[in-house]
């Protein structure tokens, strides 16, 4: 489903945050991705979605070549992947409900249709109690969930999540993971990008060590 | 086909909420627009009532044709005759005494034609010519005045050219001052849009990580704009109602002074719907263009 062929990334100012990377992850694979901050587990997700381009090598996702997909193509790219952010990235000026229903709007879903999809998914991340709430009124491990929520209501088959643990304490996180979990049963590819290490052993599945920039053991 | 129709409603609705949300804020912009409108269309509506003005007035000008006060009886039948013919709609002969009489019966001259001794003045016709275009009128007047025992001939008519001059004048200055205002208006929608982008930086930012296209983006500014520039457009026709509504009264006092029955013309229905039109197409321009140079900002800050 996805595959890193030499990549490299380097910012504008030099900074090379991957460098030859060669990946492959398979379709319903669930694969953590771990390393110190800075190790450039961002900048490789954010490549998958392509929120950033790579400097050189060759990166295909669902059999598109994301160095040579023109930007108008873009968004359909992200339309078929979830993302989960560290910081939620929220919408403070409307519901719960509304935030979930945003991908669904913006992939212009009957109005009806979509609030009926929103609503299950909210109920599936533990939230129908608070689907009229602002998102500001929230804790942070709700917030998290809606963020989760709306990542997964247009069903997409990649999930890419950024340190969504990363600022929940203990009881929240095995919460999200459990959840991840149940993801990964129904078929859902996920790569999640954590430091968390009791979750990647309650959950299994496959380790990718970055170490500045380089793939350190490709599975374990 | 469907979810391009959702995606208009959607932008619709959603914009005017947005509008309903900052009353305030769209009542101002309104307002701003609502006058930038209102000084060419205003001045539409005085020139076209000026111009109902000059049309109510005696519309068949006359040449009136002065005669030498030594002209022979056989000049005087030459003129007649040539007043006969088929270019001349009807003439009529003023006898300096008739025309006398006339000037003394009006107030203001009685006391200047009881001290003459004499009747100063001469013998007259007053012709309608057939065609009263303005060359065939002074090719008339030229030829009479050419005729023998003929000492001069006057064309009535000149101060209706020169008015008629002077509504030209303004016609193209409308144009001109419509078009300014319509920079003025792409100028006040493009500022109301680029706040309006800058204040959902967020909303636009997450909406492009999960999908959304240039077009949906940029799809409820736009909306917003169009229907800034209507509700601008209607803001105007209220300004300028209002004038009307002021001014109504004092033109009627003055013109039952002249006594005339002239009132105050509103504009047509055709008038109001184009100028909406208008408006709205120019408040949509002024978002298209801002909303383009704003998101590319707002894209090049992440």
């Amino acid at each position: 489903m996805i595959h890193f062929s030499q990549v490299t990334k380097r910012y504008p100012g030099g900074h090379e945050a991957l460098s030859g990377v060669n990946l492959s992850i398979e379709q319903g694979e669930l694969v953590f991705l771990t390393g110190h901050s800075g190790a450039g587990k961002s900048t490789l997700l954010k490549l998958i979605a392509a929120i950033e381009r790579p400097t050189s090598g060759s990166l295909t996702v669902s059999g598109q070549n994301i160095s040579r997909l023109p930007s108008r193509a873009v968004p359909y790219l992200r339309r078929n992947i979830g993302l989960v952010f560290q910081d939620h990235k929220l919408l403070f000026d409307r519901s719960a409900i509304e935030n979930v229903v945003l991908p669904l709007d913006i992939a212009g879903f009957d109005r009806r249709e979509s609030l009926k999809r929103a609503r299950a998914v909210i109920d599936k991340v533990g939230l129908l109690n608070r689907e009229k709430a602002n998102p500001i009124s929230l804790s942070g491990g709700e917030q998290q969930r809606l963020c989760i929520a709306r990542a997964l209501v247009s069903r997409p088959a990649l999930l890419l999540a950024d340190e969504p643990t990363g600022n929940l304490d203990a009881g929240y996180a095995a919460d999200i993971m459990s959840m991840f979990r149940d993801f990964h049963r129904v078929g859902t590819t996920l790569l999640i990008a954590t430091h968390d290490d009791r979750a990647i052993s309650a959950l299994g599945g496959r380790i990718l060590q970055l170490d500045h920039g380089k793939i350190e053991a490709p599975s374990a | 086909m469907m979810a391009w129709l959702q995606h208009q409603k959607h932008a619709l609705t959603s914009s005017l909420r947005r509008l309903a949300a900052q009353p305030v804020a769209t009542l101002l912009t309104a307002l701003a627009m609502g006058v930038a409108i209102s000084l060419p269309g205003g001045l539409y509506l005085v020139l076209g009532n000026l111009n109902q003005l000059a049309g109510n007035l005696p519309a068949q000008p006359e040449i009136s044709v002065f005669l030498d006060a030594d002209i022979s009886k056989a000049q005087q039948q030459a003129i007649a005759a040539r007043l006969k013919q088929a270019d001349i709609a009807h003439a009529r002969h003023v006898p300096k005494d008739e025309a006398l009489a006339a000037l003394s019966a009006s107030q203001d001259l009685s006391d200047i034609t009881a001290g003459l001794t004499q009747n100063p003045l001469p013998d007259a016709w007053v012709a309608q010519p057939q065609d009263t275009s303005r060359e065939s009128l002074a090719r008339v007047s030229d030829e009479l005045k050419k005729l023998p025992g003929v000492a001069e001939t006057h064309l009535d008519s000149q101060w209706a050219d020169r008015l008629q001059a002077a509504l030209a004048i303004g016609r193209t200055g409308v144009w001109v001052l419509a078009g300014l205002f319509a920079i003025a208006l792409l100028a006040i929608s493009g500022n109301a849009i680029r706040a309006q982008v800058l204040s959902r930086r967020d909303e636009i930012h997450v909406s492009r990580l999960i999908g959304a296209t240039n077009r949906y983006i940029r799809r409820p500014f736009l909306y917003l704009g169009a229907l800034q520039g209507l509700l601008g457009g209607m803001a105007a026709g209220g300004v300028l109602a209002i004038a009307g509504w002021m001014l109504h009264a004092p033109v009627e006092n003055l013109a039952s002074l002249y006594g005339s029955a002239f009132q105050l013309l509103p504009p047509s229905i055709t008038e109001i719907v184009l100028v909406l039109g208008l408006t709205t197409i120019f408040g949509w321009l002024g978002a298209w263009i801002s909303v383009n140079r704003t998101l590319s900002q707002v894209e090049a800050t992440r």
